[in-house]
């Protein structure tokens, strides 16, 4: 274990066996991507050509063109869909526009993470600060539905939907995203505010501060740190979210989020995997990316979120 | 005053996560074709789950569910066990990219996941496919996704290269808080590597194993979007999982009653391992007073 030998410094073999080690590790974890990244960047056509390029040696963005409506998805797709629809309409092939449900999850994700923050960080103050009765019960009931699995409560909730009239709306994601990402984010604040000190409280009480205001006016500001990781989850999470997304869409590109249109995309063009690709590597790129720079708080999120607790 | 402040968090959960699982319930227990309305549907009691539990179906879907949990856990554990202590034991500067490296899988949404090993196992085009012809293991590309026996397995691997590096961030975090001392006493007592793994680092690593193990299994048992993305539950139902089945009878057949009892299945298996985890876990969830 723990390699740091007795005199400070390392042998070369030392250096080349962690160095092997971790780039078995890095190409373990990012080799599949890869792969998608080097297709995106392929002329249509040759992501199929054997032997596979490793590297495009005509890299294009021809992929990203289309799946962002600036090129149409070409002549021959747009005789074939003609023909299936028969004479009715004959139209040349629509400009796909991947920018929609990039647009539709960046909303969904950013309600849900305020929706999620503002009313898990009301419970989280309520849980670490004050006191009543049944607290460890009603912590122990936020908590554990966020265990469920999402299979049990999809079918009543698309019936909620429907009856609210909110099926195809961005608002039948919404709201209940914020529902499944309450129980995380209330075990991460509560933990948060925990850990801030007592005396500020103390003296704002002093000034007459009710527990609102001390939330708002004490709590709140000193927890940026806390809630910028909290939400970060929300907004991971409800970035992710497919099953009820794509049941409560009902195929309507108009309000897809970014995981049903992926999946769409598929069916709808026979695997065209040089557009897949590309739209894969536009809507991973940003969590990769937001994962990569609030790694700590991922890292010690995740943690708390699971083994702690 | 202070429920106040828990009660709009507490009526959310509840109309999207609990009362759900009851009315998921209700559903489970009446005859509802293209129908939700079950004050109006006929009440058929457990003849729902008699027949899910007859059909063949089902068993396929069990079965698969239960193996899918035990490779993927196993396997996750392993690599991600191998993934974290050789973090650990890293010089600092390799260590901070290995722990950046391994939260990168953890970001993709499983779907997405789904999509882009859907591309790497393609049969005619596929990476993989071509990487074992070309080193002449094969003569020509493997079915990954159509052969029975490789579609399941190719299912797995996705997921734990998908959830590995999340159970390695996880057993990380277990390693570092081992106190260093202990092992300071097991080198001064001229322990060698594997021994002081076998027997310091190991033991003192076992309950934060167990708790990963519990945790992953319950996300496990659910699995939808793997199969979904990957074979759409195919060739025929047999990389169906129970979760799967649930969502076609709910969105493709619009059969509440019968997709309901497949919900219910799930859900009681989900709530045997969450029983045993909650008891491991709920000593922490204590706060002032």
């Amino acid at each position: 274990m723990n390699g740091e030998l007795s005199n400070g410094r390392r042998s070369l073999k030392r250096w080349l066996l962690e160095g092997l080690v971790t780039l078995a590790i890095i190409g373990f974890c990012l080799g599949p991507l890869y792969w998608i990244f080097a297709t995106s960047f392929k002329p249509m056509g040759t992501e199929y050509v054997i032997p596979p390029e490793f590297w495009p040696s005509k890299p294009t963005l021809q992929a990203y063109a289309v799946i962002l409506g600036i090129q149409a998805p070409g002549a021959e797709r747009a005789s074939q869909e003609g023909a299936l629809k028969g004479t009715t309409e004959i139209k040349a092939s629509p400009h796909l526009n991947f920018l929609v449900p990039v647009r539709n999850s960046l909303i969904v994700s950013t309600s849900v993470s305020a929706g999620a923050l503002l009313l898990a960080s009301l419970a989280a103050y309520a849980i670490s600060r004050l006191r009543f009765r049944w607290k460890i019960q009603s912590l122990m009931v936020l908590w554990v539905a966020g265990l469920l699995p999402a299979v049990i409560v999809i079918a009543p909730t698309f019936v909620l939907m429907r009856s609210l009239n909110l099926l195809r709306t961005l608002l039948a994601m919404i709201l209940p995203n914020i529902a499944y990402n309450i129980p995380l984010t209330t075990w991460l604040l509560a933990v948060y505010f925990a850990q801030l000190p007592w005396e500020l409280e103390d003296a704002a009480k002093m000034d007459g501060y009710r527990p609102l205001q001390i939330y708002r006016k004490v709590i709140l500001p000193l927890s940026t740190p806390g809630l910028f990781s909290a939400g970060i989850f929300a907004f991971l999470g409800s970035w992710g979210e497919f099953m009820l997304a794509s049941a409560v869409t009902m195929g309507v590109a108009e309000v897809q989020t970014v995981p049903v249109a992926i999946l769409n995309l598929s069916f709808e063009y026979r695997y065209q995997w040089t557009w897949i690709s590309a739209a894969i590597c536009l809507s991973v790129g940003l969590m990769v990316l937001i994962a990569l720079v609030f790694q700590r708080w991922v890292i010690q999120g995740l943690t708390a979120g699971s083994v702690k607790y | 005053m202070a429920v106040l402040f828990i009660i709009p968090a507490l009526l959310f959960v509840t109309l999207f996560m609990y009362y759900p699982i009851l009315q998921t319930f209700i559903y489970s227990l009446f005859s509802l074709h293209r129908t939700a309305d079950w004050l109006h549907a006929q009440f058929v009691g457990l003849q729902n789950y008699i027949a899910v539990m007859k059909s063949e179906a089902f068993r396929g879907a069990f079965g698969f569910t239960l193996y899918y949990t035990v490779m993927t856990v196993f396997f996750e554990l392993a690599i991600g066990l191998g993934m974290a202590i050789a973090t650990f034991s890293v010089h600092p500067r390799l260590r901070g990219i290995l722990r950046a490296v391994l939260v990168v899988p953890w970001a993709i949404p499983p779907i997405v996941s789904a999509m882009l090993w859907r591309w790497l196992f393609h049969a005619d085009a596929g990476i993989f496919g071509y990487l074992l012809t070309a080193t002449g293991l094969v003569s020509k590309p493997p079915a990954f996704l159509t052969d029975p026996t490789l579609a399941v397995h190719s299912i797995i691997v996705a997921s734990v290269w998908k959830n590995a590096s999340m159970m390695g961030i996880l057993l990380l975090a277990g390693l570092a808080s081992i106190p260093q001392d202990i092992y300071d006493a097991a080198k001064v007592d001229g322990a060698r590597t594997w021994f002081r793994f076998r027997r310091v680092t190991l033991p003192l690593l076992l309950p934060t194993i167990l708790v990963t193990v519990l945790f992953r299994s319950l996300w496990a048992l659910r699995m939808f979007e793997e199969s979904y993305g990957l074979t759409g539950g195919g060739p025929g139902t047999t990389t169906d999982t129970l979760s799967t089945f649930a969502y076609k009878y709910f969105f493709t057949y619009a059969r509440f009653g019968v997709g309901s009892a497949y919900a219910m299945v799930i859900f009681a298996m989900v709530v045997m391992v969450a029983i045993v985890y909650v008891n491991r876990v709920k000593g922490n969830l204590r706060f002032k007073e």
